[in-house]
């Protein structure tokens, strides 16, 4: 299965490196960069007037020498990687970071940048693992609390009016990016798997304003074409944690396997729900962070998590399921098993990979999918 | 002795007595769970739950622990391990008696709220914990059935013990579950397999990570209140509070103990050392606090640690004053009594046994709850696991200064990726204090990984290059 042509190299260039070249010029326009890391940071409330998020991606990392010194060579090697970078200077432009204490791995990633690398802005949200009234008020606590840290140290207006607009914005970006998702469910979709995960890192790693007008005319263009690709041999869903790396899904799909959606940490689902334009912003943004059950750090959640996977699969008809699960990751890795046996019980297809964050072992991973496909008799 | 070269001491008269009483303790506990239950009962638990056979054959670690040494250390050694077991005779006798009213609670979850409920605490990962050091290989086919489950081989091999015994069948079904987000991913992941093998309704706690102030106290009383409506309505536990108020007055005075020997053991020489501290604070403060049985344990401990102390130090010679971060070696519990005889080594505190503390004030409910919030969340490992790294090691340099510790032994358990991703900044932050730090390579529960003997090489190589230390 061939990549088709049409998305322009301008997002390409933007996923290559760990501050693309949006992140420089809107630095330069006098905007700070705030790295953050990961799903549970709400985006929103970094981007507001004055400064702007950036998620925290470690492209073209090699290997984790440095890195494994601190964090030991057991650590998730997304962490380890962003850590590599970090201590290589890759990041020295930002103004700040951003963590949440979602799982042992970002914590203890926190813990080592602030000890080796410490930015001027440094916080950690206390994320709760689980939801209701009780863990929305203690987030909403800590949002407030981010926000004020925010004002006071870049000097900027993160009231309740300013996040307001910034939610209305970030939900425009949703809107195209949904938009951009929906084409996939055609027959014959005009774009693939790893050119919609492209886009979705093109725009978490850029600057949201310079980064809408040129998603809202492909999306334009795309929707109107009429060209899409026809010569795969099964739809896939991708499941699983962190993957940011669009080669990670070029590899599955040059076996013929189109991945129609993406359930994962850096995926469409459920990143792309949009957030509720009312009531207090602060509080719609820490229901909206827990309401984001798709990382089994929320303890009480696996029926909801199966139970999200399976609509996915009925929701862009994919023919089975790719679970890939960061190696090293220990609440995917615990509940990866279990939720295998919940798919393969409601009659789907699944392939369980564990992976690495940098590619590696191509020909290995491209074997395994097309045994899989095979298994299917696709 | 079975393991390497430790030695065996010649008893005295008074050696043989002591050894006849922590013998008699623990064959009377042991003894009882036939008689109470009827032998055909047991025969037919015997058969249903192997690890009986382990808990059985705690002599070894009695052995382990009286023969190695001499006097009143002796003494004190095997009152220690003979209660313990005793103890565990106990949960064991009430998880068969009572399987009506058992709860299976998590192992950093105090089972206070559940005595208060008049419900039967097991603590599912007791057996992870207190099997392997009687027998180093006993988790090991637990380990494999979780493995062959699909969990990955890198996961912490305690949790994966658990679930193992719960894949294998092998767990009694308790009435509901009570666990939390801690001490680690792992752990709190484990809970999703156990819930879905034994069927019965979980409760998660969430601790959160900034537990300082009165705003975390404020949330996780919550968290314990909404506990015990829970429970209220999915078991026949019913909170009383009078009864509660009981359990954590009891806790308190076995603390008060326990906090009377901490202060004799930082002298010089130590007046205690080894499992009757670390044993005892696992068993008293971990698995059944708030029960008399505590507080007889740490009231005896500190008469023996006193008269110890009178007599100058439970060792024969205290060269090296020794911490233990991170849970201790339960492969090798020879460990220490083997670096005790060779090198003169004391351990004298470790992880689990180093926390706050706190008091339980008991003049309300609101106030037990608040106290108990605190227990929990600045309990044993949480603090250093779950919450920021400034707790790790602002707790490890603070037991170093108050026991005047040599060395720093980290048991370096591969499967803990909290404690294995601070090791970097371990290393730098013992090179800036000047104190010497090892970093033991090993596999908490599977001798597979690296074995006992490997790890006392590393130890010895520590002791000898590092330490300078020439065998006794």
């Amino acid at each position: 299965m061939k990549q088709p042509a049409g998305i322009p190299t301008f997002f390409k260039n933007l996923v290559e490196e760990p501050l693309n070249a949006m992140v420089e010029k809107a630095q330069d326009s006098g905007q700070r960069a705030i790295g953050y890391t990961c799903s549970y940071v709400p985006r929103p409330l970094l981007d507001v007037e004055g400064i702007f998020g950036v998620r925290l991606r470690a492209p073209g990392v090699s290997g984790t020498p440095m890195a494994d010194t601190y964090l030991s060579n057991v650590i998730c090697s997304l962490t380890r990687s962003i850590m590599e970078l970090a201590l290589e200077g890759a990041y020295s432009n930002l103004g700040g970071w951003v963590f949440a204490s979602s799982c042992d791995h970002m914590r203890r990633l926190y813990d080592n940048l602030d000890y080796l690398e410490p930015l001027d802005f440094v916080h950690i949200l206390d994320v709760p693992h689980k939801r209701g009234e009780a863990a929305t008020a203690w987030m909403k606590e800590e949002l407030e609390m981010l926000a004020e840290k925010l004002a006071e140290h870049f000097g900027v207006d993160t009231g309740r009016g300013a996040l307001a607009i910034s939610i209305k914005e970030h939900n425009r970006l949703l809107a195209i990016l949904r938009g951009l998702d929906r084409l996939r469910r055609r027959d014959a979709p005009p774009l693939s798997g790893t050119q919609y995960q492209m886009l979705m890192m093109a725009a978490t790693s850029s600057p949201r304003n310079l980064v809408i007008e040129p998603l809202e005319s492909l999306y334009k263009e795309l929707e109107n074409s009429s060209d899409g690709i026809d010569d795969y041999r099964a739809r896939l869903l991708l499941a699983g944690s962190n993957c940011d790396d669009p080669g990670y899904i070029r590899v599955i799909e040059s076996t013929g396997g189109l991945v129609v959606g993406d359930r994962t940490c850096t995926g469409s689902i459920p990143a792309l729900k949009p957030v509720s334009e009312e009531g207090d912003p602060l509080e719609v943004l820490a229901s909206h962070s827990l309401d984001n059950i798709s990382c089994p750090r929320m303890m009480e959640e696996f029926g909801a998590r199966a139970q999200e996977i399976l609509e996915a699969v009925k929701l862009t008809r994919a023919d089975g399921v790719v679970l890939e699960t960061m190696k090293f990751c220990d609440t995917w890795g615990v509940e990866a098993s279990p939720l295998v046996s919940v798919l393969r019980e409601q009659g789907i297809p699944v392939l369980r990979l564990e992976r690495e964050y940098a590619m590696s072992s191509e020909g290995q991973l491209q074997t395994r999918v097309q045994a899989f496909l095979e298994s299917m008799g696709r | 002795m079975s393991i390497f070269d430790i030695k065996r001491i010649k008893p005295t008269v008074a050696d043989l007595k002591s050894d006849l009483a922590s013998h008699g303790r623990l064959v009377s506990s042991l003894a009882k769970l036939p008689f109470r239950h009827g032998p055909l009962f047991m025969l037919d638990k015997y058969r249903r739950y192997p690890w009986l056979r382990t808990l059985l054959a705690a002599n070894t670690l009695l052995e382990m622990s009286v023969r190695t040494r001499t006097g009143a250390y002796r003494e004190a050694s095997g009152f220690g391990v003979s209660h313990v077991a005793a103890g565990i005779g106990e949960l064991v006798d009430n998880l068969f008696a009572k399987p009506e009213t058992t709860v299976i609670h998590e192992d950093l979850v105090p089972p206070e709220i559940l005595y208060g409920m008049g419900l039967n605490p097991w603590m599912a990962e007791l057996l992870g914990i207190i099997a392997p050091l009687i027998r180093s290989e006993f988790a090991e086919p637990y380990i494999d059935a979780a493995e062959s489950e699909g969990t990955p081989p890198d996961i912490c091999s305690l949790p994966k013990c658990t679930m193992g015994i719960a894949l294998k069948g092998e767990m009694p079904k308790p009435k509901a579950i009570l666990t939390s987000n801690m001490p680690c991913d792992g752990g709190m992941s484990s809970y999703s397999v156990l819930e879905r093998e034994l069927k019965v309704p979980t409760f998660r706690l969430d601790i959160p990570y900034n537990f300082y102030g009165e705003r975390a106290v404020r949330f996780f009383a919550g968290e314990l209140k909404r506990a015990i409506a829970w429970l209220e309505e999915h078991t026949p536990g019913r909170m009383d509070w009078d009864r509660m108020r009981q359990v954590c007055e009891i806790r308190n005075k076995a603390q008060e103990y326990q906090m009377e020997v901490w202060d004799l053991v930082a002298k010089k020489p130590a007046p205690m050392a080894g499992e009757a501290l670390y044993l005892g604070h696992m068993m008293y403060s971990v698995a059944m606090p708030g029960r008399e049985r505590g507080v007889e344990y740490w009231r005896e401990m500190l008469v023996r640690t006193k008269k110890i102390a009178a007599a100058g130090g439970a060792l024969p010679d205290e060269r090296f004053r020794c911490a233990l971060w991170n849970p201790p070696t339960l492969i090798y519990p020879e460990l220490f009594v083997w670096a005790e005889q060779k090198y003169g080594v004391a351990l004298l505190m470790d992880m689990i046994s180093y926390n706050r503390h706190p008091y339980i004030d008991t003049k309300s409910p609101d106030t037990m709850l608040q106290g108990l919030a605190r227990v929990v969340m600045e309990g044993p490992m949480a603090r250093h696991t779950r919450g920021p790294s400034e707790n790790f090691f602002s707790d490890l340099f603070a037991l170093c200064e108050r026991f005047s510790m040599d060395m720093i032994w980290m048991a370096g358990h591969i499967g803990c990726k909290n404690t294995m991703a601070l090791n970097g900044m371990f290393r730098e932050k013992c090179r800036e204090r000047g104190i010497p730090l090892l970093i033991i390579n090993y596999d908490l529960s599977d001798t597979r990984v690296v074995s006992p003997a490997e790890i006392r090489k590393q130890a010895e190589a520590f002791m000898e290059t590092v330490m300078k230390a020439r065998p006794l």
